[in-house]
């Protein structure tokens, strides 16, 4: 894979599960490798249909999805199929083993992996996800974010360059939610992995590289995140909330304070703020 | 609620028993199977009992598990002690209200007969007790393996197996929740009487059988996306190793089969 080939290359796609209702139609950007792109939009927009286009597990019906410059088809898929990891959204339905080490093997099985290697990569990922302690366990025992961190060890074990969370956080509690963000932010860093997140979580959003809208089966925007929340419109449209800090500056620019670029960037703007209240 | 939970759930202890071959483990249910079928008296149902026991003490696991896994099954115990103690009329007469009779042979048989299958439900569920799932149906893909000959598919059986398995506690969560929900609209279950129980039985079928539905699709989404394709070559993840204990273990169902055998012979 050079630099310059991009992880996806999206050629005037369109789908429909009937061809009175089209779900998308000609859609067409590119993905570069390592990036992180959030797909947004109000329900029903057609993000769950396109993660699963890109994904390989729909073919489209018109036009052309290339995946690190092959193009997807049904001959090509069973190929590529080893790059493209996809989470789910309900924990408990894309459980298939008996315990987490059985469901983390399951995928490896599939690849005919063999068994040093299996175990060596099925204590690794699960090691790296914090679930090393609970490998025997059965799915009724773990909770649901326990459940999305054997969904996500089950595919990185997989090792695949390309991974799509399809409202992976949408069936978490606030604290699960925080720490698959966390995990999410972690794999960025780590720069393997390009990643594609459907969801409606405004800081996974703002942790990402760039938001693509959809709207109505077509890309109403493609910015980047920190644009995106600026955009009252779009926000609307796409019924999000910008996170506090966004929140926080917009209301501090209102009051004429621009808030340096360096600070903006770490995050530190209420840590600058509070301590100038608690002097008055 | 918590009973459900024993269903198809290993419980570990570390015992001898737990590591060995899922396949002996199998074979030696249907073996042990056989020699039930076998017993006849008391004397040979004594011994069965006395070999149940050892073996459940061995796996370390508490026998009120046992006894738990054969509780759902009492009224089919009662049942079958009924039945035999009617109608078979054999020795003295023990009783004779109106048309109905019981005699002491009809009454030892039944008591048998029970204990025959109370014996069946609570020994078998060692094999679930001392195996976790996968491993089971490993171990049940191997045993199933010379069907290919006749056209079977061993991966397909035992993929279903598995995937029931894994979701039956979740479909009868699932179903906890609806009947709760339908309670908290006033239809309430526990309170109606029996027509109205079954109409509501009904309408609980619906939407469990809808979301069972809805899972499986997910699931094989799911299973796509991992790279599963049915009938593909696939390595496993555990092995099976059958050990000299493996044998031991199948053996010693032998044995008891031939002690069934000779009591039979010894007291006729």
């Amino acid at each position: 894979m050079t630099e310059e080939q991009p992880a996806y290359h999206v050629q005037h796609v369109s789908f429909a599960y009937s061809p009175e209702q089209p779900v998308l139609s000609d859609l067409s950007f590119s993905i570069l490798p390592g990036s992180w792109v959030s797909l947004v939009g109000p329900n029903g927009c057609g993000k769950s249909t396109l993660a699963k286009l890109l994904g390989g597990l729909l073919a489209v019906n018109e036009g052309m999805i290339e995946v690190q410059g092959i193009h997807l088809s049904s001959a090509t898929i069973g190929k590529l199929r080893s790059h493209i990891g996809m989470v789910f959204q309900n924990p408990d339905n894309q459980f298939i083993g008996s315990t987490v080490e059985e469901d983390i093997a399951f995928g490896l099985e599939s690849r005919c992996i063999p068994r040093e290697e299996m175990k060596e990569r099925v204590h690794s990922y699960a090691e790296k996800l914090e679930i090393g302690h609970l490998l025997s366990k059965h799915p009724a025992e773990l909770s649901g974010g326990q459940k999305q961190r054997v969904a996500i060890a089950a595919i990185l074990a997989l090792e695949p360059d390309i991974i799509i969370f399809d409202e992976a956080s949408s069936m978490l509690d606030e604290r699960a939610r925080g720490e698959l963000l966390d995990i999410l932010r972690g794999m960025k860093e780590e720069g393997r992995y390009t990643m594609i997140s459907i969801t409606h979580d405004a800081e996974e959003i703002m942790a990402s590289d760039r938001a693509i809208v959809l709207s109505d089966g077509g890309i109403a925007a493609d910015l980047t995140p920190w644009e995106l929340f600026q955009d009252d419109q779009l926000l609307q449209a796409c019924r999000l909330i910008a996170p506090y800090p966004v929140r926080l500056e917009k209301e501090l620019n209102k009051l004429g304070i621009t808030v340096p670029q360096e600070i903006r960037q770490s995050g530190e703007v209420e840590d600058r703020i509070w301590p100038l209240i608690l002097k008055k | 609620m918590r009973n459900r939970l024993l269903f198809g759930r290993s419980i570990e202890t570390g015992s001898w028993i737990h590591p060995i071959d899922p396949r002996a483990k199998l074979t030696g249910m249907v073996l042990y199977l056989a020699a039930l079928l076998l017993v006849d008296s008391w004397i040979p149902l004594l011994a069965a009992a006395i070999f149940s026991l050892i073996y459940m003490k061995m796996t370390l696991i508490p026998l009120k598990y046992y006894a738990k896994a054969a509780k759902p099954l009492w009224v089919l115990m009662v049942f079958i002690f009924v039945v035999q103690t009617l109608t078979v009329d054999e020795g003295r007469l023990l009783l004779e209200i109106g048309n109905v009779t019981v005699y002491a042979g009809g009454l030892s048989r039944g008591l048998i007969s029970a204990s025959r299958m109370l014996l069946l439900v609570s020994f078998t569920a060692m094999l679930t007790f001392t195996t976790t799932p996968g491993l089971l149906n490993q171990g049940l893909g191997g045993v199933l393996a010379p069907l290919k000959k006749i056209g079977v598919s061993a991966d397909r059986l035992t993929l279903m197996m598995g995937i029931a398995l894994r979701f039956i506690p979740t479909i009868l969560d699932e179903t906890h929740k609806i009947l709760k929900a339908q309670a908290a609209r006033g239809a309430d279950l526990k309170e109606l009487p029996w027509l109205e129980k079954g109409k509501l039985l009904v309408s609980l079928l619906v939407p469990v059988t809808v979301s069972a539905f809805r899972r499986a699709e997910e699931l094989v989404l799911s299973m796509e996306a991992r790279g599963f394709i049915i009938g593909e070559p696939r390595s496993e993840y555990h092995k099976l190793v059958w050990s000299t204990k493996a044998t031991g273990f199948v053996l010693s169902f032998v044995v008891l089969i031939a002690i069934v055998l000779v009591l039979k012979l010894v007291l006729t």
